[in-house]
């Protein structure tokens, strides 16, 4: 990869000048944002512990040095216990592949909570490295009145102290400067005073391990030694256990009953801490924190609150799904119009053939099909955005910790998952802050249940083309609220499987619930923003590469093999309709102009057309303005062929060979569409499809959305769009899916078909980046193939219920 | 005065805490984040539906379950 190559095109002449950087420190203090301002990465930052969850390395230099920063993700100590916090501690051992071992740390602490901060601080600083303090959140901390000497800090610790602001971009260079300098004076290594017998304990297990090193092909450092001597098991564990044998692991436990002589050694190690920690502390806090609420506890005492919390949560929920409506309808009708016009004008300057069918209806009604759907993705991701940075992410994880520990899981479970609505990806990542192995594969496999944005498009489409738009109670959109039935539909699916993981293969004991609830930051516009850009920019780049792809397979697909005997067939019939119209003509009427009557005629259903245009929908208002206007179509037709007697005939055929020419096009379009490789798959696996009231070209589409969910929307624009013949003004694809007929010319879809699909990709696995991403977390091919197997049966199952009983009751 | 568990003390109440027990996991975890012998916690607040609570603890905020406070002995302030 580029970091390997680079760091050898260094290692050639100024190696000493090239230094790898590990950040640690307790989970959201400050650490990616640090990152962020070192490198220029774009590391996710938001206001709950447990966002970063694997390790990324970034560059920054400083004069002629080149600094390898680590981000890491954040831990209360280096006795890890979930995946993520071993991650950080084997980061700093220099034990992850591609990440280089660390030559010095910067230990990011928060000073608004500083003694629990330090904790993790002595346990690093043991270890030796060349280290600086990055102290963050002094804002916070001052706002609540707590004073901190940092040069008395700085003296206790051994090491430089250096106060950073990353959001604001204070301190950086001075970091970077003070780093530097460490890294060539490096100071002295920290010395605690245990009590005699855990020391002893910890010398003895380091000469037993140092013994053990050459089999082990790594010299143990006696930090580590301590860590193995207090936690007694771990990987390290079992690395000693498998080559030191059963006469190693006998030692082992002996030297720990002496180390502990009958008391807790991890009550040892805290006090030990602790009690270093609460003695700076007297001399390094000038102030403690001042009586009284803060800030947080008052917004707290709401959003918690057992009446008002409930409510809150409640609204907010309500709010998004309503604004995703509301707010987003002017944007994607700018968009939708733009695509329309676009599709039109190209369509017009390109001569027919295939490589105009490629442009307007792989390409242009494909992605465009999809990218209309921009402005509500935007409005999903701005809200959880500054759900995220508000710090709203852990009381929700409060709020719901009793009701995820009924079907097995844990207040931390929900966290991933309430992410997962955004995307199933960072979902099923964060689950790494998951203690519990079985817990965190129920996370996992839970994940793609909860609704993320790539289905909005399926579900707005659907419910844009077939549900009412009316008002319940005034205020509360229909049609949102059939969209919010959409997000439970998964939720209530991922209850009952949680329960049978959870009570059958991944039984696990009950798990802690310690979570930090971080103090409330007012979201920055900023952060909102670039979060905005980036999903935004992702959303794009999806729909310009792999949905554009699929998009032009599917079109490719669908236009070959083209049979000449079909447009010879076609053409004849045309021919014939224009020969017998030719025949039909009356006017000979001389005084009369037919072609300005003609003309005429046409003014005034045009005329209509445009009163109409904009009329759509079922409420009253909307009715009585057509039969106006077709009322007034009729007098002014009736007054003209008065006149012209002739040529009102000759207008009437001339309809009529319109018609027949349409008709003739759609059944050429529709044709060659069935006679495509497409087509003839379809038909193979229409009758799977058929009780979920979809016909062959939905079953296809759907099929052919493997690689992501809402490329259904493009692979149905495509198909839908070559199955008929185009008229001057294209049609928008929800419209396209109002009006799709089946051969039989009786309506393809219906609220019940609709409803299906909905449920289908509600529930469906459909999405090849989540399946990978299951496989690289779970280590095995297992999960991820049982959840796709699991989820289409269950995806299938359901949109067959929901179209039968949906189709009993008449939608 | 009289030491209780930490479950049962009264959103409101604090206490100095005198030991901390339960299963190794738990109670090193319990300790690393600041719940040890000395160290003085106030209930915040329980969750809507009893469970889990919040507590302040070295000047931060910890949500913890009703079980695992239970593990830890305190003498009600
Ligand atoms: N007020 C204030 N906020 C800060 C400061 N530094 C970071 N933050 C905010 O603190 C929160 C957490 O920042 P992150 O950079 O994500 O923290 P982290 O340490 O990477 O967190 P994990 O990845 O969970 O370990 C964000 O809301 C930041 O905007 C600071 O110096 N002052
Ligand atoms: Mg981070």
């Amino acid at each position: 990869m580029t970091e390997a190559s680079t760091s050898t095109r260094h290692e050639g002449h100024a190696r000493h000048d090239r230094h790898a950087i590990a950040l640690m420190g307790n989970p959201n203090t400050g650490k990616s944002s640090l990152f962020n301002a070192l490198t220029g990465a774009r590391q996710k930052i938001a206001n709950f512990p447990g966002v970063t969850v694997e390790a990324k390395i970034g560059t920054t230099r400083f004069e002629n040095s080149e600094f390898t920063i680590i981000d890491l993700p954040g831990t209360y100590s280096l006795a890890a216990r979930s995946p993520d916090e071993r991650v950080a501690t084997d980061a700093l051992l220099g034990r992850i592949e591609g990440t280089p071992k660390p030559d010095g740390v910067v230990i990011v602490l928060d000073a608004s909570s500083l003694d629990r901060n330090l904790y993790i601080g002595t346990q690093v600083l043991e270890f030796g490295l060349p280290a600086v303090v990055a102290l963050t959140m002094l804002d916070v901390a001052e706002s609540r009145g707590i004073k901190i000497d940092t040069e008395k800090l700085s003296k206790t610790l051994g090491v430089p102290v250096v106060v950073v602001n990353a959001p604001k971009g204070k301190g950086i260079d001075e970091l970077k400067g003070t780093l530097h300098r460490a890294l060539h004076h490096p100071g002295k290594k920290l010395e605690l005073s245990y009590p005699d017998d855990f020391k002893r304990g910890v010398d003895t297990l380091h000469a037993e391990l140092l013994d053990l090193g050459v089999k082990l092909g790594f010299t143990p450092t006696r930090p580590e030694a301590l860590r193995l001597l207090v936690d007694g098991a771990g990987p390290f564990f079992d690395e000693c256990e498998e080559v030191g044998g059963e006469e190693w692991t006998r030692k082992f436990f002996e030297i720990r009953e002496r180390a502990a002589a009958g008391r807790s050694l991890s009550m040892l190690e805290a006090q030990t801490r602790y009690g270093a920690i609460g003695q700076w502390m007297r001399e390094v806090k000038q102030a403690e924190a001042r009586e009284g609420r803060t800030r947080t506890d008052v917004v707290d005492g709401i959003l918690t609150h057992k009446l008002w919390g409930s409510l809150v949560f409640i609204v907010v929920m309500g709010l998004i799904f309503q604004s995703i409506y509301s707010w987003s309808g002017p944007l994607m009708d700018t968009i939708d119009g733009g695509f329309g016009a676009l599709g039109d004008w190209v369509g017009g300057m390109m001569g027919e053939g295939a490589l105009k069918s490629l442009v307007v209806d792989g390409v242009i009604a494909g992605v465009g099909g999809v990218l209309i759907f921009l402005p509500q993705i935007l409005i999903l991701f701005l809200f959880i955005a500054i759900l995220e940075d508000l710090g709203y992410m852990s009381r929700a994880a409060f709020l719901m910790d009793r009701l995820m520990s009924r079907f097995g899981l844990s207040g931390k479970a929900f966290i991933p998952l309430l992410s997962s609505f955004a995307c199933n990806i960072p979902g099923i990542m964060g689950a790494r802050v998951i203690e519990d192995r079985n817990t965190r594969l129920t996370t996992i496999f839970l994940a793609p249940f909860m609704s993320c944005s790539a289905r909005l498009p399926v579900y707005t489409l659907f419910i844009a083309a077939f549900v009412p738009q009316i008002k319940l109670l005034g205020f509360l959109e229909l049609q949102g609220l059939v969209l919010f039935a959409m997000y439970w539909v998964g939720v209530l699916f991922a209850i009952p499987t949680a329960l049978v993981l959870k009570k059958g293969i991944l039984k696990s004991k009950v798990t802690p619930f310690l979570l930090e609830l971080p103090s409330y930051k007012m979201p920055r516009p900023k952060a909102v923003g670039r979060v905005l850009w980036e999903r935004g920019g992702s959303f794009v780049r999806r729909a310009g590469t792999i949905i554009l792809a699929v998009s032009v397979l599917v079109w490719a697909a669908g236009y070959f093999p083209r049979g000449a005997e079909i447009d010879d067939k076609h053409d004849a019939a045309i021919a014939a309709a224009e020969g017998a119209y030719s025949e039909a003509v009356v006017s000979f009427d001389p005084e009369a102009d037919i072609e300005s009557a003609l003309a005429q005629f046409k003014a005034i259903d045009d005329a209509h057309e445009e009163r109409t245009a904009g009329l759509e929908g079922e409420e009253p208002e909307v009715e009585a303005a057509t039969a106006e206007s077709d009322k007034q179509r009729e007098a002014e037709i009736a007054e003209l062929a008065a006149k012209h007697p002739a040529a009102f005939t000759d207008y009437e055929n001339w309809l009529k060979l319109e018609e027949q020419r349409s008709e003739i096009e759609n059944r050429r379009a529709g044709e060659h569409l069935e006679n495509s490789i497409l087509g003839r798959m379809g038909h193979v696996i229409e009758p799977a499809v058929e009780p979920l009231g979809w016909d062959w070209r939905i079953g296809m589409a759907a099929i052919a959305s493997f690689p992501a969910r809402e490329v259904i929307v493009a692979t149905l624009g495509t198909i839908f769009n070559l199955g008929s013949e185009e008229d001057e003004e294209s049609q928008t694809l929800r419209e396209v899916v109002q009006n799709a007929t089946r051969p039989d010319g009786s309506k393809l879809f219906s609220l019940a078909t609709g409803l299906s699909i909905m449920v289908f990709f509600a529930l469906c696995a459909q999405c090849a980046a989540t399946l990978a991403v299951m496989r690289r977390e779970t280590n095995s091919w297992k999960w991820p193939l049982a959840s796709f197997a699991y989820m289409t049966g269950l995806a299938y199952v359901a949109a067959l219920v929901t179209f039968q009983v949906a189709h009993a009751l008449g939608g | 005065m009289s030491s209780q568990t930490l479950d049962k003390l009264p959103a409101g109440a604090s206490g100095t805490v005198l030991d901390v027990g339960g299963e190794p996991a738990l109670q090193q975890r319990l300790l690393e984040m600041g719940v040890l012998p000395g160290i003085e916690v106030k209930v915040v607040r329980f969750a809507p539906l009893g469970d889990p609570m919040e507590i302040k603890v070295m000047g931060y905020s910890l949500s913890l379950r009703k079980a695992e406070a239970a593990h830890v002995t305190v003498e009600r302030a």
